[in-house]
């Protein structure tokens, strides 16, 4: 259990000691949030209702954002400067390392969505009930699972730039074809129709269900659980493969 | 199960290369063995395989009578691998102590603290601003984290200066004498000769050579004989010749030199035969020529 702990606080402080995760994490959605919610007029029906839309559109891309590029990244990283070598010669088992990894990215996720939160409200004074504060919360720390384990994938390239360009292109590309940076309603239909089935979409899409006072449907869990098993078979696959020397 | 260390035939091919090439030995518990050899004599790969981190593409590896691979034989051993790298964003002794926390019975933090060599304020600094050097002292530390009974370190003082040197050295051989089995590849020839007690001579993936410093020493170092002619060198030259001990004899800077195995011999006949010699020198060869010599007559075999 003490192995557990060291690791987990390792990874936490290893992550919050990392200031340019404060600027993809957190400076970009806020910014985004402000920029569309009080300098460019999207001409929203209901403002205080795109107001709270935005803010998870936001709290998600955050979040789905350093499961993706942040795990992946320190994935690769790791492996690459040798320092993945040292670990598998000590004693410590591979799950607790990887939960280690889990753990950290967690509690870094919980703080993005804090401090977004925080700046919905202070940017626009966005009123939720604690209900739905706390669901579209736990909704996005949970539905960053699939994106997760997406990083994991990301994290078995060779090399640091080919996953750090990978990332960034599946990132943007889920963010923008999933509905984050503009509604899906806007984009062609094609698009959209393509968009439905993105995890990107049903993540963003079981937020603001929550934000519009009803509840996260079960086609977006079951879309996201169908992504997260997926990655993860295929993970497994290719560590099988790797490890085979 | 007397060994710590048990290789039996073992080769590795990497896409139709033999790495390693049918070796076989065993260590036991307590010495200091050090591989020996070249760049690309496979010392890596052998260090790998006893790591658990390669797998034989034939033969068998066993530590402490177990496979590498095993968690208990995890538990046991220390290692510092060639490429030093450190976690980012941790300092050193939050390192120090993250890798304590992996083993059962973890080595004492003041030992490791003043192994590193780091003074007080470097303890506190993020391990990744380091100098490669303070980085190996650090990875040097963490291969003893766990209190290792079976410490492998792969070419370990490359990048140390010569007090970082003397001062790991000066800890190998503390812990050897605590038991602590040591195995380490190195291609200085000074280092082995000085720390080990037992040298594996390696050469493009086979062992050519294994034994104490002084058996290898005393195996493979041609002595010579050297002095000034007193009369007609080329007429002295015809005399050694036909010496029975005397092998072959060149002039090199103004001084004839006799190459022969046995010194004593060779000098009583040179004398009861009353040659004409002045000013005669023993050489004794270094083990550095003899390591060129068995490194570079394997190569000549290979390419036969």
């Amino acid at each position: 259990m003490r192995i557990v702990a060291m690791q987990c606080k390792a990874e936490m402080l290893r992550i919050f000691r990392n200031p340019y995760y404060v600027f993809w994490s957190l400076l970009m959605p806020i910014l985004f949030y402000f920029i569309f919610t009080r300098v460019v007029n999207t001409g929203a029906d209901d403002v205080s209702e795109w107001q709270a839309h935005y803010l998870m559109s936001m709290a998600a891309f955050s979040v789905m954002g350093s499961a993706i590029m942040t795990l992946g990244i320190r994935l690769v990283q790791e492996r690459t400067q040798g320092w993945n070598t040292f670990i598998r010669i000590t004693p410590l088992p591979s799950p607790v390392y990887f939960a280690g990894k889990m753990f950290g990215q967690t509690l870094m996720h919980l703080f993005s969505v804090i401090c977004i939160f925080a700046a919905g409200y202070l940017i626009n004074g966005v009123s939720l009930t604690a209900g739905q504060w706390v669901l579209s919360g736990l909704w996005i720390l949970a539905g960053s699972l699939p994106f997760l384990a997406l990083g994991t994938l990301v994290g078995f390239m060779k090399r640091v730039d080919t996953a750090s360009g990978v990332s960034n292109v599946l990132y943007m590309g889920l963010a923008v074809a999933g509905g984050m940076w503009m509604p899906l309603e806007i984009l062609p239909k094609v698009m959209q129709q393509i968009g439905h089935w993105l995890p990107s979409y049903n993540y963003g899409e079981g937020a603001w269900e929550i934000v519009g006072g009803g509840y996260p449907q079960w086609s977006n869990i079951l879309i996201l659980l169908g992504y997260l098993a997926a990655f993860m078979l295929l993970s497994v696959y290719i560590r099988k493969k790797q490890e085979a020397v | 199960m007397s060994h710590v260390i048990e290789m039996n035939r073992v080769s590795k091919i990497f896409n139709d290369k033999k790495a390693v090439d049918g070796i076989s030995f065993t260590i036991g518990k307590g010495s200091i063995t050090a591989v020996l050899g070249p760049n690309g004599a496979g010392k890596t790969t052998m260090l790998s395989m006893l790591l658990g981190l390669l797998t034989p593409t034939e033969g068998t590896v066993k530590v402490f009578g177990l496979a590498p691979k095993d968690v208990k034989v995890r538990e046991r051993c220390g290692a510092m691998l060639q490429e030093v790298s450190v976690m980012d964003r941790l300092k050193v002794r939050e390192i120090i102590a993250l890798i304590r926390s992996y083993y059962p019975q973890p080595m004492d933090m003041e030992f490791l603290v003043r192994a590193t060599g780091l003074a007080p304020a470097d303890l506190n600094r993020y391990a990744e601003k380091l100098s490669g050097g303070q980085k190996r002292s650090l990875a040097f530390a963490l291969a003893l984290a766990g209190n290792p009974q079976l410490l492998f370190l792969d070419e370990p003082t490359v990048g140390l200066d010569t007090t970082a040197r003397r001062r790991f050295w000066d800890t190998v051989r503390e812990l050897a004498a605590g038991g602590t089995t040591i195995l380490f590849t190195t291609h200085y020839l000074q280092e082995a000769e000085e720390v080990a007690d037992r040298i594996l001579l390696f050469s493009q993936g086979t062992l050519v050579a294994d034994g104490s410093p002084e058996d290898i020493k005393a195996r493979m170092v041609k002595q010579s004989l050297s002095f000034l002619p007193s009369g007609d060198a080329a007429a002295l030259r015809g005399q050694l010749l036909k010496l029975a001990p005397v092998i072959d004899c060149y002039d090199k800077d103004g001084r004839i030199h006799v190459v022969t195995e046995n010194t004593d011999e060779a000098l009583r006949a040179i004398f009861t035969g009353g040659l004409a010699v002045r000013n005669v020198r023993i050489h004794q060869g270094s083990l550095d020529e003899a390591f060129e010599q068995l490194t570079h007559n394997h190569e000549e075999d290979m390419k036969r």
